[in-house]
């Protein structure tokens, strides 16, 4: 396993995407600090009335979904980028190979999580100051950290979905557009369902599941506990697909 | 050595390989001929257990590619001299085949100066010409020095001082005692170097046996295409 995680590992450093994918994530967290100063700017020349009619300033919420999306890719990357002949020649033990990949992906996708939201959350509460709610909507770290767990934990299940799919299908572009759907195009589409299932179906998707994870919904239609289970059920499918694909498939 | 035992690949109602048996000993090269279509690759692949057999099995020093640990250092083989991710450099593809089976990078940049890649070791393989990348698949198979060496086609896309590079390679390789199974179209290439034959057709043996029996009464070319035609001896 020990040598099977290094050739991963060597795998994923001796190309150039990931390091696209890191640097798109780096960008999303400089624009995303950039909005939330230009936010600020206008929350600051805006009258009192006005001002608390304004959206939180915090731009973890804004490049979460993004990072997620980028995360699932690299996932794509690992599954499909070498071809599966030269990997299971070097690695014919399929499980291990999975296990190695699986490995990879979930420790890349938390480091580049925790990392891009600790950034995000972070330069946001420099640039709101002190300023009170709605515009800082948290109010301390203690407030901050369930919503960033639920994100960082929805981009560990987006990262092993994207694995997961792209070992299923066997193609980087088609992952890509399964979970594009996935993340956007389904939850998009839910809330204009007839009643109840608009409501039903949005619960489970995985914008609305963060929420429902960090336990800052009003009301929710699933516990924190529930919304957990539901978003890594994602993670488990698609890697059950995956590993099925990988485990019958002849190279 | 490689042990090929009433081995059968079937996709759906298409018999790629059929009941197939033979064996390749150590310190003989093979050659492994057969027309397009007649599961010389299919039966390699099998060997290394990338495409699950419909029935029997091929074993390599009595045990299955699968369960060898670290195979690398057992059996080296290049199928497809294309199977590589074409953005990563030269010496980083062999990185992280060396990594997979613990086998120390140092070995790698040897490998790449044995075969004459020390000076685009540090190009990304897509820059390589097609003679380039038949060589480095060469080093990859040669990078855990295994026992065991399979070659399919390797003298496609070589120059002839390529072709000869390869031809003294694998008969070396042989002399040292090694296994060596060899698959290729050009009949007088695999007179040069072959010591023992296995020909198949339509995914059936059609014989196994040593070079000399077979161009005992006249060239391999004709001896195959006699055997490969029906027509026998």
């Amino acid at each position: 396993m020990k040598n099977a995680l290094a050739a991963e590992w060597t795998k994923l450093r001796t190309v150039r995407a990931p390091f696209g994918i890191v640097a798109a994530i780096g960008l999303m967290v400089v624009a995303g600090a950039a909005l939330s100063w230009l936010i600020v700017r206008d929350y600051d020349g805006s009258p009192a009335a006005e001002q608390a009619e304004f959206a939180s300033a915090d731009s973890s919420v804004v490049i979460t979904p993004v990072v997620q999306f980028l995360v699932a890719a690299l996932g794509a990357l690992v599954a499909t980028s070498d071809p599966r002949l030269t990997a299971l020649t070097a690695v014919p033990d399929r499980k291990r190979l999975l296990a190695a990949k699986t490995v990879l992906v979930a420790t890349a996708a938390a480091v580049l999580g925790v990392v891009a939201l600790a950034t995000s959350t972070g330069t946001s509460r420099l640039v709101m100051g002190d300023r009170p709610p709605p515009i800082a909507p948290w109010d301390g770290l203690g407030d901050v950290l369930p919503w960033a767990g639920a994100a960082v934990l929805s981009i560990l299940v987006t990262g092993l979905t994207g694995l997961g799919i792209g070992l299923a299908v066997r193609s980087t572009a088609v992952t890509v557009v399964v979970v594009g759907v996935l993340l956007w195009g389904v939850p998009a589409v839910t809330p204009m369902l007839p009643e109840p299932w608009d409501v039903d179906a949005s619960a489970v998707m995985v914008p609305y599941l963060v929420w429902e994870v960090a336990g800052v919904v009003d009301d929710p239609p699933l516990s924190p506990a529930a919304a957990v289970a539901c978003l890594l059920l994602y993670a488990l499918v698609a890697l059950g697909a995956g590993t099925v694909a990988l485990l019958r498939q002849d190279a | 050595m490689i042990e090929v035992r009433n081995l059968t690949k079937r996709y759906g109602g298409t018999t790629a390989v059929d009941d197939l048996s033979f064996t390749v000993h150590p310190g003989l090269v093979t050659g492994f001929l057969g027309p397009n279509g007649a599961g010389k690759s299919t039966t390699m692949r099998m060997v290394l257990g990338l495409d699950r057999p419909t029935g029997g099995e091929a074993l390599v020093n009595g045990r299955r590619y699968a369960d060898l640990d670290q195979p690398l250092r057992h059996v080296g083989a290049l199928l497809d001299p294309a199977a590589v991710h074409h953005g990563r450099r030269a010496l980083d593809h062999l990185r992280w085949l060396a990594a997979s089976n613990g086998i120390s990078g140092r070995r790698a940049v040897a490998l790449l100066e044995q075969v004459g890649l020390g000076g685009v070791r540090d190009k990304r393989i897509r820059a390589l010409s097609l003679g380039m990348k038949q060589r480095l698949g060469v080093a990859a198979a040669l990078l855990g020095d295994p026992e065991v060496l399979m070659f399919d086609e390797p003298v496609n896309g070589l120059d002839p001082e390529g072709v000869r590079w390869i031809r003294d390679l694998v008969r070396g390789l042989a002399e040292e005692g090694r296994t060596i199974f060899v698959s290729s179209h050009l009949m007088s290439e695999m007179a040069l170097t072959a010591d023992h034959v296995v020909i198949v057709a339509r995914g059936r043996l059609i014989t196994e046996t040593p070079m000399e029996a077979l161009t005992r009464n006249g060239s391999l070319e004709d001896a195959y295409l006699d055997l490969t035609s029906g027509r026998g001896l």
